[in-house]
This record gives C-alpha cells, sequence and structure tokens, in this order.
C-alpha cells in the first residue's frame, strides 16, 4: 500500500466518511459513479471495483464488457454538499480491462495517451476554461412550460437581488474546498447566464476539474431551489453556453509558446501548434462540440465562432491570441472559442493536443490574421480569404470526421468507431423530431 | 591482517648477469633506452636493479616515468624519501608501470610522492564479510569525509560545512592524490581479484566524501545554500559501493526548505543552484583534470525531469509512474552527502517501491525483457569488446544478481544488499542460486572487474573495452595479476569467462527450479517451494504449482532421459516463458515426452541439435495446434532439427510420395486414410513453421492450397477407379474444378475446399449413365476425403455450383455450356473469376476453362443493371451474414474492410475489365489488385491499403488456428478473451502483451480499407 492510498484510509477514518464515490466518464462525457463503503476501499485500492460496462455509453462489446474502475488516490476529496456529520468522498478512477490493461474506451486513457505523447516531445499541457452555463427557476423548455432564467441581468452585471451572486459565492466556495482553484466569475451576456473561470492547470487534472465543476454547480443549484444547465443552446434567442479555453505548452519551466522577440510575443512552437488546431478544426469539431444542440450555439448567431481563422483580439476567430501581459512570459497562451460546456473535456483536450503537436511536428506554417470581423464578410469574401466554416450540423461533422486519421489515431479506434455510431444515430432520432417551429410555421397554413 | 603483497625488490646483492640480459629478462623492450634511463637515474642517487621492475606492467613506462619524475623539480628528492622503503618503492613502481595518466600526474606533483610511504589501508580478507550499506557510516567512510572536507578548508563537525573558496582545484588535486593511494594498493597487490571488493568500496567512499566536499565548495559559491535541506543520494556503482576508477557518478538530488518560513520553489530554487554548482565543482572546467561526471539522468523522467524534486515529489512519481527499470535502479540507492536524515527519509521510503516491484502490472513483462536481454544469442556486432555491456559483460552479471533480488526480495530481507556480491552471496546462503554457480560468477565478475579497472587506469579515462593490440593485452595480462599470461591467454581466458557468465545466467535462474530429487550435484540449489513459486511467478507461469509438478516429473527418476531432462528443462523453462502460454508448452513437453521418452533419436536431437530444444518450447508454448499435432505425431518433431524439413514441400514431392503410399494400400477407403495422413503430416510441418516465425504467410497459404491440391488429384484417382470398377465400365471423364481460396491459392490451415465437379461422357456411352456414374465418382471423392476416419478430413463444398446445393452434383460440358449460356448471374460470374483446374482429366478442365472464359471475362463488361444486383448482393451479404453478438470490426472475413470487401473489390475490376485486359485474368486477390494497379485501373495508395488489410486479416485467421488449435467459423473473429488475443498478437510478432495494440492496429486497417471498399464498390 503506498502512502497516498494510507492518507485516504487514515482521512477516511478521520473525517467520518461513510461513503466513497468512485467517478469515471463515459465516451459521451457524461459523469459515471460507484459508491462503495469505506471497508472495501483497501480491496478497491489493490484490485479495483468491477463492474459491468454494457450499460455504460462507449465501454460495451470490448472484452465482454467486464471492466475494472481503479481508484487514483491522488484525486480523493471530500464532496461538499452531502452535510459535514457523515461525509462523502470522491475518486476518479481509471478504467482497465480485467487483465489490468487501460481499457480503450476510457477517456481519461485517451487523454493520458496524448499528453504521453507531448511528453515524448518534451511538452506538458495546461489549460485553463472559462465554463458558461445557465440558471433556471423552472421550466422544461416545452412551448407550455417555457425556460424561466433566474435573472434578466446581462454581461457582467451585478444584479441587486442576490441569488444568482449567492449562488456563484456557494458553487465557488464549494470549488475551492475541493482545491480547484478558481480564477474569476461573472454573470455572462444571457439571462440567468454565468462564467466560472478555473485557474490553470495540467489538462488531465484540468479535465477531472471540469467533471467535478458540473457536479458542484449542479449541486449547488439545487440547493438553492434552481437548476443549472450546461447545454449549449438552451434558449434561441440568447447566446449559447461556450467553454472557451486556453492553452499552452510548457518545457519544464518554460513557456514555449512564448518568443519576446515575435510578433504578439508568439513563438514559433505556438504558431505551429495553432496552425494544427486550425488545420484540424474541422475534422475534430464533432469532439469539441459533440451535440445535435452544439450546432444551434455555432450556427445560432450571437458571437459564436463558427468560422477557422486566428486573431489577436478579434472576438469573431475561433482561435484567438490574448493580449501579452508585459513582464509574464509565463501567460503567453493561445484561446480555442469552439468547445461547449457540453464537451467531453477528456476527449476534447486529447483532439486539440493531438492536432497542435501534429501542426509542431509537421511544420505547417499558420495562415494569415483574420483582422476584419469574419461574420460581417460575404461568403465570396471568406472563399477568397480562404476562411471555412466550422460543419454547419452534427451530420456534416460526422461525416468530415469519419475521414480523419487524426481523430481514429487520438480517440483510439474503439472511441472513434463507438463516437460516430453514437452521433450517427443521434442525427438521425434528431432529423425524426418534428419541432415546434414546423408545428407553428405549417399547421395553420397548410 | 594485511594481504600477500609482491616481493619486495631484490637488494643489490643478487648474483651478477649481464646488464642488457637482466633488462630483457626483466620484461624491459628497450633495453638501450632503458640502460640510459637507469643510469641517468643513478646519477641522481636513484639506484634501481632491473630485477625491481618485473613487478611493473609495463616495465618501460614504469622507468620513463620514473626518470621524467627525478627531473621534475623536487622529484628527485621525493624519490630519495621512497627509495628505501621497500614496500613504498614497489607500490612507485606498479603505478608507475600500470597508469600512465597517475605517473603524469607524479611529475607535475612529486609532493604526492609521500603517498606512497603512507601504510596500506586495504587486506584481502580471510573470509569475505562483504562491504556495509546500511545507513550507518563506517570508520573509514567518516576518515574519508574528513580528510576530503578538510582539504576543501571545510570543517567536518559543522551542521553545513562550508568550503574555504568556491575554486574547485583544492578538491580535485586532493581527490587525485587519495585516489594515487588506492590504485597504488590495488596495483601493487598479487590477487587483485580477491582485493576487489575492499578496491570498489575504497573507492565508492571515497566519492562519497568528494560529493560532500564538493558539496562545501558549491555552498561557498551559493549565497543562501542554508535555505534548503538538500540530500545527495548515490545510484548505480556508487550506491553499491562498487565504484570504477573513472565511472559517472549516478545521482539523485532531494530537497526540502530549511525551516518553516521557507517557500518550496525556493528552496528547490537554492537546491538546484547548488546542484548544478556541484557539477561545475566536480567535472567543470579547470586548472586540475576533473574528477568524474555526475550524471543526476536516473532521476524522474530522466533528462526531462526537474534536476531536484522534493521527497513527497518523488514518491508520487515513483507511486504512479516509474517503470520495473527505475525501481531496479532503486535498490542501489544511498544516501551519500549533503542533509543525512532527508537521504535517509528517501532511502527508507522508497525501499518500498524497490521490494514491491514485483507486484507491479509491468513486472512480469519487464523481467522477461531483461532476461532476453542476458540470454540473447547473437550479440551486437559493437559490442564485440566491451568489458561492461557486451554478451557475458558485467552488466549481464548485474543485471542476474538484480532480477533475482527484485523477485525473492520482497519475502527475504537478507537478499538485499545494494553490493553485487554481498547480495550473491546472500542469495546463496538463502538457497535462491546453486553453491557452485555462485562461486563461479562471482569468480567472473571480479576479474571482468579488474580487468576494466586496469584499462581504466592506464589513462585514467572511462573506457569499457578490451584492448585488442597484442602488447596492450599483455601488459593487462601482466597488470591484472595473471602473472607470465601472454595477450593471447588474457583473451581466451576473457572470451571464456563471457561465454560461462551467459551459461550461469540459466544455471542460476532456471536449475534452482528443479526438485531436490534433481539434482546433478552436491552444488546446486533446490528453490523452497514459496522461491520456486515467486520465481516461476515472474516467469509468466499462471499455474505455479502445476508447473513444479510437471517439472518433478520431468526431472525425477533414474532413466536416462530423465538424466538428459535434467539438462534441458532449466533453460527450457525460459523459452517456455518466451512464449504466450508458458503453462500449455510445459505441459505439451511432458505429454511429448512421455510419449516419445524412450526413444533414441528424441533425446539425442533435444541434447545434440543446436536450436532443436529451443524451437520445441517456443512452438509448444505459442501454439495449441501444433502442439496437438506434433503429439499426435511425435516423429514430427525430428523437423525441428533442420530448417530443410521445415520448409514446405513441393507438389512434385507429394505427389510421388503419395503414388508409392497409395499403392501399397489395399482398399480406396485405406488409400485416402493414407491421403489424409499425409495432408496432416503436411499441415503440422507448415504449422510449426509458421509458429516459429519461420515461414512467410504467403508462401504458407501456397503451401496450404497446394497440399490439398495434391489430395485432391490423389483421392480422385482412387474415386475414379472405384467407380469404374464398380459399374464394370468407364463412361465418362471427370476434372475437378478448385473455386475459391483454393482457386485463388490463398488457403488458411483449415479451410475448406470450393469445387466445381464436370465431365465429358465417352464416345458411345450412354448419356444417363455417364451422368449418373459422374455423380457417384465426385461423390465417392467428397466421402474418401471428408468421411468419417482416423485422420482429419478435407471437406468438399460444390454449393458454387449451377442452382447450388439443389442442382447436380456434376454436370457435363454440355450441361455448363447451356446452363452459363443462359441463366450466368452476376455472382457466378464472380465466383468463376476464382475457377482454376485442380484435378482429373486435363482435357476436360480445359474445355471447361473454354467455355467459362468467356462468361467470366466477358468483353463489354458488367451491365448496369448487373452492376446495381452485384451491389445488392454484397449490401445484403453483409447485413446477414454476419453471426449475432460479433462485433462487426472483430470478424476478419464478414466485417467491414475485411477479406470479402477486398475480395469483392479485387472481383469488381475483373468483372468490368477483365474481357479487354486480359492481364487481369488472374485468380488470386492480391495479384488481381496488383494487376489493377499495373493496368491503371486502381490507384496504388487503394490498393495497398486494401491489400494491407486483406494480408492482415489472413495473418490473424491463420494465428487464431494455431493458437486456438481449433478450425472453423470461430477462426474468423478476433476474441475478446485476453489471453487469447496475446496468444494471437505473439504468433503474429507482436511483443508480449500487446494484444490491445493488435485490435487497434485491425480496426484501423479496416477502417482504411472499408473507406477505399465503399468509394470503389458502392460509389
Amino acid at each position: 500500500m503506498d502512502r497516498q492510498q494510507e492518507y485516504v484510509l487514515r482521512a477516511m477514518e478521520e473525517r467520518d466518511i461513510h461513503f466513497i464515490r468512485l467517478w469515471f466518464t463515459d465516451v459521451l462525457g457524461i459523469l459515471k459513479s460507484v459508491a462503495i463503503a469505506p471497508a472495501e476501499l483497501e480491496g478497491a485500492f489493490a484490485e479495483g471495483i468491477g463492474f459491468d460496462g454494457s450499460a455504460i455509453e462507449g465501454f460495451t462489446r470490448i472484452y465482454e464488457a467486464d471492466m475494472v474502475a481503479m481508484p487514483d488516490p491522488t484525486t480523493f476529496q471530500l464532496l461538499p454538499w452531502h452535510g459535514e456529520r457523515h461525509g462523502t468522498a470522491r475518486m476518479f478512477c481509471d478504467v482497465l480491462t480485467p487483465d489490468g490493461d487501460p481499457s480503450p474506451a476510457d477517456p481519461r486513457y485517451v487523454l493520458k495517451r496524448a499528453l504521453k505523447r507531448a511528453s515524448d516531445m518534451g511538452f506538458s499541457f495546461y489549460t485553463h476554461p472559462e465554463i458558461e452555463y445557465y440558471l433556471f427557476k423552472s421550466g422544461t423548455g416545452r412551448s407550455t412550460n417555457p425556460l424561466v432564467p433566474l435573472d434578466s441581468a446581462g454581461y457582467f452585471d451585478h444584479t441587486a437581488r442576490g441569488t444568482t451572486n449567492d449562488f456563484r459565492r456557494i458553487a465557488i466556495e464549494m470549488l475551492e474546498s475541493m482545491g480547484i482553484s478558481v480564477e474569476f466569475s461573472h454573470h455572462e451576456a444571457g439571462p440567468g447566464q454565468n462564467e466560472i473561470d478555473l485557474r490553470y492547470a495540467d489538462a488531465l487534472t484540468m479535465a477531472d476539474n471540469i467533471m467535478t465543476f458540473r457536479s458542484v454547480v449542479k449541486e449547488a443549484a439545487l440547493a438553492e431551489g434552481v437548476f443549472a444547465s450546461f447545454m449549449p443552446k438552451p434558449m434561441a434567442h440568447h447566446p449559447g453556453s461556450g467553454m472557451h479555453t486556453h492553452f499552452s505548452l510548457f518545457e519544464g519551466d518554460r513557456n514555449a509558446f512564448f518568443d519576446a522577440d515575435a510578433e504578439y510575443e508568439l513563438s514559433k512552437t505556438a504558431r505551429n501548434f495553432m496552425a494544427g488546431v486550425l488545420h484540424y478544426s474541422r475534422e475534430i469539431c464533432l469532439i469539441t462540440n459533440q451535440f445535435v444542440n452544439s450546432y444551434k450555439r455555432l450556427w445560432g448567431g450571437a458571437e459564436a465562432p463558427n468560422y477557422v481563422c486566428w486573431g489577436h483580439n478579434n472576438r469573431s476567430a475561433l482561435l484567438r491570441v490574448p493580449m501579452y501581459k508585459p513582464g509574464k512570459p509565463q501567460t503567453a497562451r493561445v484561446e480555442f472559442r469552439g468547445i461547449d460546456s457540453a464537451v467531453n473535456p477528456y476527449l476534447a483536450f486529447a483532439c486539440i493536443l493531438t492536432a497542435g503537436l501534429r501542426g509542431i511536428e509537421d511544420d505547417l506554417p499558420l495562415p494569415a490574421e483574420a483582422e476584419d470581423d469574419v461574420w460581417a464578410l460575404t461568403d465570396a469574401e471568406r472563399r477568397a480569404l480562404g476562411i471555412q466554416p466550422l460543419p454547419r450540423s452534427l451530420d456534416e461533422a460526422v461525416r468530415i470526421m469519419s475521414e480523419s486519421e487524426l481523430a481514429a489515431e487520438t480517440l483510439g479506434e474503439h472511441v472513434f468507431e463507438f463516437v460516430l455510431r453514437n452521433k450517427r444515430q443521434e442525427w438521425n432520432e434528431y432529423r425524426a423530431q418534428v419541432t415546434v417551429y414546423e408545428l407553428e410555421r405549417f399547421l395553420p397554413i397548410l | 591482517m594485511p594481504g600477500p603483497v609482491r616481493p619486495d625488490p631484490p637488494g643489490a646483492g643478487g648474483r651478477i648477469r649481464s646488464a642488457a640480459g637482466d633488462l630483457v629478462r626483466a620484461g624491459l623492450a628497450d633495453a638501450t633506452r632503458a640502460a640510459g634511463l637507469l643510469a641517468e637515474l643513478g646519477r641522481a642517487g636513484l639506484d634501481l636493479p632491473p630485477a625491481a621492475l618485473v613487478g611493473a606492467a609495463d616495465p618501460d613506462l614504469a622507468l620513463l616515468t620514473l626518470a621524467r619524475v627525478a627531473a621534475a623539480p623536487a622529484g628527485a628528492e621525493g624519490l630519495a624519501q621512497l627509495w628505501p622503503d621497500g614496500r613504498a618503492l614497489a607500490k612507485l613502481l606498479a603505478v608507475a608501470g600500470g597508469s600512465a595518466a597517475l605517473g603524469d600526474h607524479l611529475v607535475r606533483h612529486p609532493e604526492d610522492l609521500a603517498v606512497f610511504a603512507q601504510p596500506d589501508r586495504l587486506a584481502v580478507p580471510d573470509a569475505a564479510p562483504g562491504p556495509v550499506t546500511g545507513p550507518e557510516p563506517t570508520e573509514r567512510q567518516s576518515a574519508w569525509r574528513a580528510a576530503m572536507l578538510a582539504a576543501v578548508g571545510a570543517d567536518p563537525a559543522a551542521d553545513l560545512p562550508v568550503a574555504a573558496s568556491p575554486a574547485p582545484e583544492p578538491l580535485r588535486l586532493a581527490y587525485r592524490r587519495a585516489l594515487l593511494g588506492v590504485a597504488a594498493e590495488d596495483l601493487a597487490c598479487v590477487q587483485p581479484t580477491q582485493l576487489f571488493p575492499q578496491v570498489g568500496s575504497e573507492l565508492a567512499d571515497l566519492a562519497t566524501a568528494a560529493l560532500e566536499a564538493a558539496l562545501a565548495v558549491a555552498r561557498a559559491a551559493t549565497p543562501g545554500h542554508e535555505q534548503a535541506r538538500l540530500a545527495v543520494i548515490a545510484m548505480g556503482k556508487t550506491g553499491g559501493r562498487e565504484l570504477n576508477y573513472v565511472s559517472d557518478v549516478d545521482v539523485i538530488y532531494v530537497a526540502e526548505p530549511s525551516g518553516g518560513a521557507v517557500g518550496e520553489s525556493t528552496a528547490l530554487a537554492v537546491a538546484s543552484q547548488l546542484a548544478v554548482a556541484l557539477q561545475r565543482i566536480t567535472f567543470g572546467p579547470a586548472k586540475e583534470p576533473v574528477i568524474w561526471q555526475v550524471d543526476p539522468n536516473l532521476r524522474p523522467e530522466g533528462k526531462n525531469g526537474p534536476l531536484v524534486r522534493t521527497l513527497s515529489s518523488h514518491l508520487a512519481y515513483y507511486r504512479k509512474w516509474a517503470k520495473t527499470w527505475e525501481f531496479q535502479a532503486l535498490l542501489k540507492a544511498r544516501p551519500a552527502a549533503g542533509d543525512r536524515s532527508l537521504g535517509l527519509d528517501y532511502h527508507q521510503a522508497t525501499r518500498r517501491f524497490v521490494w514491491n516491484a514485483v507486484e507491479s502490472a509491468n513486472f512480469v513483462e519487464d523481467a522477461q525483457a531483461m532476461r532476453r536481454r542476458v540470454e540473447r544469442h547473437v550479440p551486437p556486432a559493437e559490442a564485440a569488446r566491451q568489458i561492461k555491456l557486451g554478451p557475458g559483460g558485467l552488466r549481464d552479471v548485474e543485471f542476474t544478481v538484480q532480477l533475482l533480488q527484485l523477485v525473492h526480495g520482497r519475502a527475504d530481507q537478507s537478499i538485499r544488499s545494494a553490493t553485487t556480491l554481498t547480495a550473491l552471496d546472500a542469495l546463496r546462503d538463502g538457497g535462491y542460486v546453486g553453491r557452485a554457480a555462485a562461486a563461479r560468477l562471482a569468480d567472473c565478475y571480479r576479474l571482468l572487474r579488474v580487468l576494466e579497472h586496469r584499462v581504466q587506469l592506464q589513462r585514467l579515462k572511462r573506457t569499457h573495452l578490451m584492448p585488442a593490440a597484442p602488447a596492450d593485452l599483455r601488459r593487462l595480462a601482466r597488470s591484472a595479476g595473471l602473472g607470465a599470461a601472454t595477450g593471447e591467454d588474457l583473451e581466451k581466458t576473457w572470451l571464456a569467462t563471457r561465454r560461462e557468465v551467459r551459461s550461469l545466467h540459466e544455471d542460476l535462474y532456471y536449475r534452482p527450479l528443479l526438485p531436490a530429487t534433481a539434482r546433478l550435484s552436491a552444488g546446486e540449489a533446490t528453490l523452497a517451494p514459496d522461491a520456486a513459486r515467486s520465481r516461476l511467478a515472474a516467469l509468466g507461469y499462471r499455474h505455479p504449482d502445476g508447473a513444479m509438478r510437471h517439472i518433478a516429473a520431468l526431472t525425477s527418476g533414474v532413466t536416462r532421459q530423465s538424466a538428459i531432462q535434467r539438462q534441458l528443462l532449466p533453460v527450457m523453462l525460459g523459452w517456455f516463458a518466451d512464449g504466450a502460454d508458458p503453462d500449455a508448452g510445459l505441459l505439451s513437453f511432458r505429454r511429448l515426452s512421455e510419449a516419445l521418452g524412450s526413444t533414441d533419436w528424441y533425446l539425442r536431437l533435444l541434447r545434440d541439435s543446436a536450436g532443436a530444444a529451443e524451437r520445441l518450447s517456443h512452438a509448444l508454448a505459442a501454439s495449441r495446434y501444433v502442439a496437438d499435432h506434433l503429439a499426435r505425431a511425435p516423429e514430427s518433431v525430428r523437423w525441428l532439427g533442420s530448417d530443410a524439413d521445415l520448409a514446405p514441400r513441393s507438389a512434385a514431392q507429394l505427389r510421388s510420395e503419395l503414388a508409392s503410399v497409395v499403392e501399397r494400400r489395399d482398399s480406396p477407403e485405406a488409400a485416402a486414410m493414407a491421403v489424409r495422413g499425409l495432408r496432416r503430416r503436411e499441415l503440422t510441418r507448415l504449422a510449426t513453421g509458421m509458429a516459429l516465425r519461420r515461414l512467410e504467410d504467403g508462401a504458407a497459404r501456397f503451401a496450404v492450397s497446394s497440399v490439398a491440391g495434391v489430395a485432391l488429384e490423389t483421392a480422385l484417382e482412387l474415386a475414379v477407379a472405384a467407380v469404374a470398377d464398380e459399374d464394370g465400365a468407364r463412361l465418362t471423364d471427370l476434372a475437378v474444378i478448385a473455386m475459391g481460396s483454393l482457386g485463388g491459392r490463398e488457403m488458411a490451415i483449415g479451410s475448406d475446399v470450393d469445387v466445381l465437379f464436370v465431365h465429358q461422357p465417352r464416345p458411345g456411352a450412354d448419356e444417363a449413365g455417364a451422368q449418373s456414374q459422374a455423380e457417384a465418382m465426385a461423390a465417392r471423392l467428397r466421402s474418401l476425403l471428408g468421411g468419417i476416419g482416423q485422420e482429419p478430413a478435407l471437406r468438399i463444398d460444390a454449393d458454387l455450383r449451377p442452382e447450388g446445393r439443389s442442382g447436380r452434383l456434376a454436370r457435363s460440358l454440355a450441361a455448363y455450356r447451356e446452363y452459363y449460356g443462359r441463366w450466368a448471374l452476376a455472382w457466378e460470374r464472380q465466383a468463376l473469376l476464382r475457377a482454376r483446374p485442380v484435378a482429373g482429366d486435363r482435357a476436360v478442365a480445359e474445355a471447361f476453362m473454354a467455355l467459362v472464359d468467356p462468361v467470366r471475362y466477358r468483353p463489354g463488361g458488367l451491365g448496369e443493371a448487373e452492376l446495381k444486383d452485384l451491389r445488392l448482393l454484397k449490401a445484403r451479404v453483409e447485413a446477414e451474414r454476419l453471426p449475432r453478438g460479433v462485433e462487426p470490426s472483430r470478424h476478419v472475413k464478414l466485417g467491414p474492410g475485411g477479406l470479402l470487401d477486398v475480395q469483392w473489390a479485387a472481383q469488381l475490376v475483373q468483372l468490368r475489365q477483365a474481357g479487354e485486359r486480359p492481364e487481369l485474368r488472374v485468380t488470386g486477390t492480391v495479384e488481381a489488385l496488383e494487376a489493377a494497379v499495373a493496368a491503371d485501373l486502381m490507384e496504388a495508395g487503394d490498393a495497398q491499403t486494401l491489400i494491407a488489410s486483406w494480408l492482415q486479416a489472413m495473418s490473424i485467421r491463420n494465428a487464431n488456428v494455431l493458437w486456438s488449435g481449433r478450425v472453423g467459423p470461430t477462426s474468423d473473429v478476433i476474441g475478446s478473451d485476453p489471453r487469447q488475443l496475446r496468444g494471437v498478437a505473439g504468433l503474429l510478432g507482436y511483443e508480449r502483451g500487446a494484444g490491445s495494440r493488435l485490435t487497434e492496429d485491425r480496426a484501423r486497417l479496416a477502417r482504411r480499407a472499408r473507406q477505399v471498399f465503399d468509394r470503389l464498390f458502392y460509389a
């Protein structure tokens, strides 16, 4: 038994913890949880907890569905929302096959593999997400029961009747108590829409943090009698919820994106990385924007980044280079604005990282910067400038990714195949819907 | 007690001989020059009898060095002081003749001559108490530490000794002087191999003290150094207290803040400065030569990791990321310098990782890689003259000992020493290795180490290369205490030692697995049951108890067989362990041995034939098919002795063998059984070749097809004759047309054969009678080859005939002509693409081919409607034929991108174009695709993608059969059982444990092939 495991066992006793939740993530980015009693924990460290993967998205059909969840003791945390007396704690798990190999269906493993590749090239990968979500008082979104946002404030507004503020305070306290640092939080543009920025961390920790974050926000909302949603575009006329994410590569202690002498202080490594991300952004769009609804955000107006281009402080660009803060070379980074809040962060980080690394390996040249507002251009102008659109629908995203060697390599053949199959099915189900729009538009006249 | 020393140089009172003769007898090559130099020394009052030079490895060099020292300022006085002291003079001459670099040092620093006058510190021990590697410093370690610290002006009693100046020179001079002292005693010793453990630990202690002093110098150069507690951990040979003269000193740095007020990052930054300074002081540029290179690359993450980490950061790394080799390296860790309590904490906290490494998931595989390294037969060419890394070199000895320590050290604390020889003694005392083998290995190790030391001392360069020139070899032999040995003798001794190290690995690692009843001599060990279990488990045996039973059964007893097996089995245990299923390999071997035990040639083959036992072990552990077939026909084991016997037999060879075999049988049934037996034998041959990866897949497919063809030919002759006999007359001539994979000459082991039967009634014969006779002949052929019998059946499938199963089994040429003229459907034309004559009447077969050529190679290709039908048919096959419950991508035949997709893609091109393009008229899939590319009808890239998937799928099929021993539809599926997957991957040449890589690779090639197929076939 190693020391970290001993620490966990001791902490369990000292803090009177009655349940441990073992967390892992399915291929669609939904958190899965197995609760075990403390007495079973020692066995879980030694041999993992077996479970039947056949009911879990993406885990079926490998090795007859028998899976082992192996808790990672370094992720041990008390869950703040279950009261102090009889506490509950959680640990993230790696999912293994019965003979101890990493399961090819485990998103955490997909990311670890990509990080290994980065580390073989001498890089570590850091991310910093800005997560947007909505808070609703009530409603299901059907026409008979419309969504009622918690407030009607706007960007950076301070809301007077403080539910939103209180809520953010509670959520942030919970996050901090779990060791997840919050850098920034404010009201977003939509009514009831909030944004919380997590302090940058290595990509694996951050992906774990994002999964935790979503649970915390949902729990905190329930405690306040409201509900929170990370759906990419819950309301047609209000902005969607994106997860703009800042990325940087470090070589040891040195930020590899920084070069004091280059334009925007962006090193050649950074430029190649950006070129790679842009080059492959269409192929991995199905991962960064994985639901039918994601494309409503991308193509529903309201400044969503839907064209493949980059700019310096250009809010219409898919990839943005933030202003350099003099004297802070460590903060050099690029911001990818395509991802939405319902993403599977493990898979998305893995794909973006691999795309960027490919850019570095292949020495891809960075296209010219987009200086105009790309939304204001005509289609012909964009074509002339070589600016391509992201896929316009889930269907198109599926078709583009199905030909992508990069995506197959990054995700592994199993996840790759599962995602395509699952998303084709989602598209088919969606296509079969008769929407409110159709009923309202056509029923009266046809 | 002082050990034996070289005799004092004879005094001047010896017999008077001729001066030149004395010089030559003393080993001097250049007598004239030597006489001059001696005279020169004499003029300085330093008379030296030539015989005194006998003890020097290189007397010429020794004399020249003395003369140079004498000529240096203060040199002559220094020498004069030593002259009366016989022991001091002996040491001086040994150094002067054994090390050019130390000689140069004396010329520059004659004041260091005083070192020779010091009393001896090292002694050959009576009984070898190994060097101490525990935490408490020995007296000698403390003395070195004090001396080195004093040399740099630091206070040895201080908590944080700080040097008087940041200059590296005082330390380097002091170190060199100390090294001179050690070298002097070592070189002057007549039994250097016995003295070696003392020399190794002395050099390590000196190095440790030098690290401490270097750290004191580094502190003097680093303001704020007290903010960090820095511990330097010695690794490698320094850690094991068995250091070389010139070697990298492997270290790891651990640091913590020195008090609550200091932040971790500040402490790490300061500690890193200290570490960098320490490296500069030991081997940065300076006026005095470097001490040695400090190598910190064994640290977590190697070169990419931070130079200094906190203790918890080290532990976090070892807990999560470290590999087996890193734990192996940690075995040698020892606190060397700096903060002692932090160093001890590190040492203690890391022991757990070392001694539990055997439990980690990858241990078996990693240990196997270590074993393979030691056991590999072919030495890499560049390592030919390596003392350290070459085959049978020092590294092999160390790996062997460390592997045994890791395997058994978890349960037994007594074998955890970091020092190779001490550990080896402890392994012997614990009964883990045989007494005799351990003693021989220790002797080899000492000799190799002494050779390495002597080679290094010559120029104080880090080298591990044996010299090649005879003169250099001779000097080395003299220097290593091998007395009058010539260079040639030394070369022989060295090569024999290397060979012995290799063979001893087997004795140490495997032989103790034999039960006590199998001991050949008293010097051998038998492992206690628990230890045997651990060792078998570390080898990869899943059922150690069962394995132990088999081993006992194979080696106990007094027969000649068990005596030979006692010799062979230890190493075979290692070979089985290289295969995917060691347990099955061992069990199969036991079965074979029981079946063949008394057979004379069997034992002779295993004992005498180079490689036969190894091949047998590999084949048995890799393939159940081979194991079953060899058990069925044990005489086939004979083939393992020669490559020629494992090569496929040509069709002509098989035909002539069959002709005589058949002739000797009375009934057609008995003759057909002989045909089937021959086919079984040939499949065994091919399977063995494949399992040993000595038969290339394409050649195997061709050979399997050709064996089937010959079997058909012979059996058809039997059937025709039998039916004609029964009918009283021969009414018709029958031919067999190969279809499917037989037609394409791409059969897998275990494939059925697809055929058509065609006949031509003889002139004047009754049509109806001829027809029924042809059908009877065909039916007889099928029952002769496919019926129940002791020999495996060859199933003959004629379902591709017109009207399928409801059609007549055989048709006449005329009937075929009429049928194809009217009815030929697209799928029938497609099936005919693979038709070729295989057996029976040649003229009928040729007429048939002439008849079908215009059907299959129809000018104008495919019509729109036919194309549509073909696509529809393929789509239906995809939807319907895949068995339920099988993931499509795991089905190598029917799954996406599988065999069928590739075949259809090739055949589509043929159906469309072969009418116009005769070069497309081939029956093989790969041939057809290549022809399509050559004819510019397919992109080369597309064809490559398709071929890659096809070849992989075919190989997986064969590997499935070989692994499981079962033929049939299961061989089309990549199994989900991890063990099977590993076995199959192993047969395909993947490194062990790569089952998931195989699945991934298959999915990738299949996906790409499917994309190409979709585009070529449906679009």
